[in-house]
C-alpha cells in the first residue's frame, strides 16, 4: 500500500517536472517573440485565477474539456483511437440545435429531446468508425479523422444554407428559444447550470470502471485474444465503446449550444477535440488524472486568451506548450519504465545470487 | 450545366487539376511507404508537412530561391520526424499517441513561426511560386499538352519518385533491410542488421518526403502560408499508403484518385454547380473512407507493424 502511494507520488512529481519543462520552453518562445516571459506568465496566471469572473470562465472551459476527455478515455482504454471528438461534438451540436429550432414543443419537452438527439447522433457518428473497423478492418484513427472533416463540411453547409439565420449574412443559425437556454449561476458571469451535468458525469466515471461494461472495455484494451478468451464479444463491445465515447462528447456539444453559444456557427468545436485528447492522455485515462489535467488545461487556455489580449505574445505559444507536454510526458513514462525494468532485473539477479550462495 | 460537365475543356482542366492536386499527397505517401514498411505508423505526417510548409516558405521568402526553400522544407521535415523516430524507436512509445502529440506540436509551432517571422498583417505574405514549365511544341499540343505538360517542375519530380521508390524498396539491399525489420525485426537483428538504424532511416526518409510535400503546398501550389494549408493531406497520405498496400505504383493511383476528388470539387464549384460547395468539399474525405473500406481487408500489414523492438524482449 505504501509503495503504491510512493509510486503515485513519484508519478505525479515526474509529470509536474515535465509540465514545468514545457512551460520553460514556452518561456523561451515568448522571449524569441520579443516579450517578457515573466509578464506573459503572470498575465496568464491572472487571466486564469485572477478574479471570481476568471474562475467562472475557467469552469466554463472545463465543462466541455472534461466531458470530452472522459469520452475519449473510454475509447482509448479499449485501445480504440478515437481522434474524432471534434466531429462527434459538431454532430451533437447540430442535432441539438436542429431539435431546438425546428421542433415546436414546449421547452420542458424540447430540452430533454434535444439532449437525447445530441447524444444519440454523436454516438452513432462515433459508432460508424467502430463498425467500419469491425466490418472492413478500416483503421479508426483515419476514419474518425476523416469523419471530423466531413462533419465540419456538413456544419458549414448548414450554417451557410438551410439553417442559416435569415436575419444575417453570417455563417450561423438563428438563436435557440430563450426558454431552452441553461440558467446562469452567478449573475452576468457565463458559468451555467451545465456544470451540474459535468459533476454528475464525473461522479459516474469514478464508478464506471468498476462496472461490468467498464471491465469489458479494459479487457478489449488488453488485446483481442485476451478479451475473446475472457468471453467478451469484441465486435459488439467495440461498437458499444465507441457509442459511449461519442455519447459523452455529444453531451458536451449539447451543453455548449444551450450554455454558451445559443446557436450553431462555423467552427463551433474550436480546438476542444485536441485539448480533450491531450487531457485524456495526460490524465493517464483515469478520472483523477483527467480532472487534474483538465483544470490545468482549462487554466492554460483561459490564461492564454488573456495573454493574447493583454500582451503581444501569440496564442500559438500555448499550442506549442500543449504539444510539448504530450511529448515530454510520453518520454517520461518510458524513461520510468526503463529504469524500473532494469532495477527489477538487477534485483532478480542479486536475489538469484544470494540463493546460490 | 450537364453539357458543361461533359465538355472537352472541363475534362481537360479536371484532369490537369487531378495531377496537380495528387502531387502533395503522392510525395508524403511515397515517404510513408518506407516508414510503414519498416513497421512504423507515423501519424505525424500532417504536422511534419506543416513544418515543411512554413520553413520552406520562409526561406524562399528570405532568399528568393525556391530551390533553397524546397531543400529547407526537406531538412526540417527530417528534423521534425527525428522526434517521431526517437519516440517510437528508442523510447518505444505508442505510435498513435506520439503521432497525435507531434501533430499538435507541429501545428502550434508552424503558427508561432509564421506569427513571429511575418507579424500580423492584413494581407498574407506572398512569393513568386514555381511556375509551370512550357516546352515548345509539347506544351501546346491539344489536350495531351494541356493535361500533362503544363505543370511546374516539382510535379514531374514527384512522379519520378514513384519508380525511384519502387527501385529502392524492391531492388536494393537497403530496401530489403527495411522490409526485414518491418516483418521480423528479431530475425533481421540476428542477421546483423541494425534494426534501430534502419528504422531511424526509414522514418527520416518519410520525414524528408513529408517536408517536401509541405513545401510544395506553399511554394509550388499556393504562394502563401495559412494555418490550414495542409488541410488533412498528411492524414490522407497515410490512408493512401494503406490503400496502396504499401506499393509505390498503387500509391500513385491512390493519390490520383484523391486528386480527382479534389479537382472535381474545385471544377464543379467554378462552374457554379447546383451542389453546395461545402458538400463537394467532403469528396476527398469520403473517398479516403471508401478507399480504406475497399483496401483494408486485403492489405497485408508488415508483421511488426506499430510494434516497437527491443533486444531485451523475447
Amino acid at each position: 500500500m505504501e509503495s503504491k502511494l510512493k509510486s503515485t507520488v513519484k508519478e505525479v512529481l515526474g509529470t509536474v517536472i515535465m509540465l514545468a519543462l514545457a512551460l520553460l520552453v514556452g518561456a523561451v518562445l515568448v522571449v524569441i517573440s520579443g516579450n517578457s516571459p515573466m509578464e506573459a506568465y503572470s498575465t496568464m496566471l491572472r487571466g486564469a485565477f485572477g478574479s471570481a469572473q476568471k474562475i467562472c470562465e475557467l469552469f466554463v472551459e472545463l465543462i466541455p474539456i472534461l466531458l470530452m476527455a472522459f469520452g475519449i478515455s473510454v475509447a482509448f482504454r479499449a485501445q480504440l483511437w478515437n481522434i474524432g471528438a471534434t466531429g462527434q461534438f459538431t454532430i451533437g451540436a447540430i442535432a441539438a440545435a436542429a431539435v431546438a429550432l425546428y421542433i415546436p414543443v414546449p421547452s420542458g419537452i424540447a430540452i430533454p429531446l434535444s439532449m437525447i438527439a445530441a447524444v444519440v447522433a454523436a454516438a452513432f457518428w462515433a459508432a460508424l468508425a467502430g463498425w467500419l473497423k469491425n466490418r472492413f478492418n478500416a483503421n479508426e484513427v483515419i476514419t474518425t479523422l476523416m469523419l471530423n472533416y466531413i462533419a465540419n463540411c456538413f456544419l458549414l453547409y448548414l450554417v451557410n444554407g438551410p439553417m442559416q439565420d435569415p436575419e444575417t449574412d453570417l455563417s450561423q443559425s438563428a438563436l435557440v428559444p430563450v426558454g431552452m437556454m441553461l440558467t446562469r449561476l452567478f449573475g452576468d458571469y457565463r458559468l451555467h447550470s451545465g456544470i451540474f451535468i459535468m459533476l454528475i458525469v464525473t461522479v459516474i466515471m469514478f464508478f464506471f470502471w468498476k462496472t461490468n461494461f467498464g471491465y469489458r472495455i479494459n479487457l478489449i484494451g488488453q488485446g483481442e485474444k485476451v478479451a475473446t478468451y475472457a468471453g467478451v464479444n469484441v465486435k459488439r463491445t467495440t461498437v458499444m465503446t465507441m457509442m459511449l465515447s461519442g455519447a459523452l462528447i455529444g453531451l458536451a456539444g449539447w451543453i455548449q449550444i444551450f450554455g454558451i453559444q445559443y446557436r450553431i456557427l462555423s467552427g463551433i468545436a474550436g480546438s476542444y477535440g485536441d485539448i480533450a485528447t491531450i487531457v485524456a492522455l495526460l490524465g493517464a485515462l483515469n478520472p483523477y488524472g483527467i480532472i487534474a489535467a483538465g483544470v490545468f488545461f482549462a487554466a492554460l487556455r483561459c490564461g492564454g486568451n488573456s495573454m493574447q489580449r493583454m500582451t503581444d505574445v501569440p496564442f500559438s505559444v500555448v499550442d506549442v506548450i500543449e504539444g510539448l507536454i504530450i511529448i515530454f510526458v510520453i518520454a517520461k513514462t518510458i524513461v520510468n519504465n526503463k529504469t524500473l525494468g532494469l532495477r527489477d532485473k538487477f534485483r532478480r539477479k542479486q536475489g538469484g545470487k544470494a540463493h546460490v550462495e | 450545366m450537364l453539357s458543361n460537365i461533359f465538355s472537352l475543356s472541363f475534362l481537360v482542366s479536371l484532369l490537369a487539376g487531378t495531377i496537380r492536386l495528387a502531387t502533395p499527397i503522392l510525395i508524403p505517401a511515397l515517404g510513408q511507404i518506407y516508414t510503414q514498411r519498416a513497421g512504423i505508423l507515423n501519424l505525424s505526417v500532417e504536422g511534419t508537412m506543416l513544418m515543411g510548409a512554413i520553413s520552406g516558405f520562409t526561406v524562399a521568402c528570405a532568399t528568393g530561391s525556391l530551390w533553397l526553400g524546397l531543400l529547407t522544407g526537406i531538412v526540417v521535415g527530417m528534423l521534425f520526424s527525428l522526434i517521431m523516430a526517437w519516440l517510437s524507436i528508442t523510447v518505444r512509445a505508442n505510435q498513435v499517441i506520439a503521432g497525435i502529440g507531434l501533430n499538435i506540436l507541429g501545428a502550434g509551432f508552424a503558427a508561432y513561426l509564421y506569427r513571429v517571422i511575418f507579424g500580423i498583417r492584413s494581407l498574407p505574405a506572398q512569393i513568386d511560386s514555381f511556375q509551370q514549365i512550357n516546352i515548345p511544341v509539347l506544351s501546346d499540343l491539344p489536350i495531351i499538352g494541356q493535361i500533362f505538360i503544363q505543370h511546374n517542375i516539382l510535379v514531374y519530380l514527384a512522379f519520378l519518385l514513384v519508380p525511384l521508390t519502387w527501385f529502392v524498396i524492391e531492388k536494393t539491399t537497403f530496401g530489403l533491410k527495411i522490409k526485414a525489420v518491418g516483418e521480423h525485426p528479431k530475425a533481421a537483428d540476428s542477421k546483423g542488421i541494425s534494426v534501430y538504424r534502419i528504422r531511424y532511416s526509414a522514418v527520416l526518409i518519410g520525414g524528408a518526403y513529408a517536408g517536401m510535400g509541405g513545401a510544395f503546398m506553399t511554394i509550388a501550389y499556393m504562394n502563401s502560408f495559412t494555418e490550414s494549408v495542409i488541410g488533412g493531406r498528411g492524414y490522407i497520405s497515410v490512408a493512401v499508403v494503406i490503400f496502396a498496400r504499401f506499393l509505390p505504383s498503387r500509391a500513385m493511383w491512390g493519390a490520383l484518385l484523391f486528386g480527382l476528388a479534389s479537382a472535381l470539387q474545385l471544377r464543379l464549384q467554378a462552374l457554379g454547380a447546383a451542389i453546395p460547395s461545402q458538400l463537394l468539399l467532403m469528396l476527398p474525405y469520403l473517398a479516403t473512407i471508401a478507399a480504406l473500406i475497399f483496401a483494408s481487408k486485403k492489405a497485408e500489414f508488415p508483421s511488426a507493424y506499430t510494434l516497437p523492438y527491443s533486444r531485451l524482449e523475447r
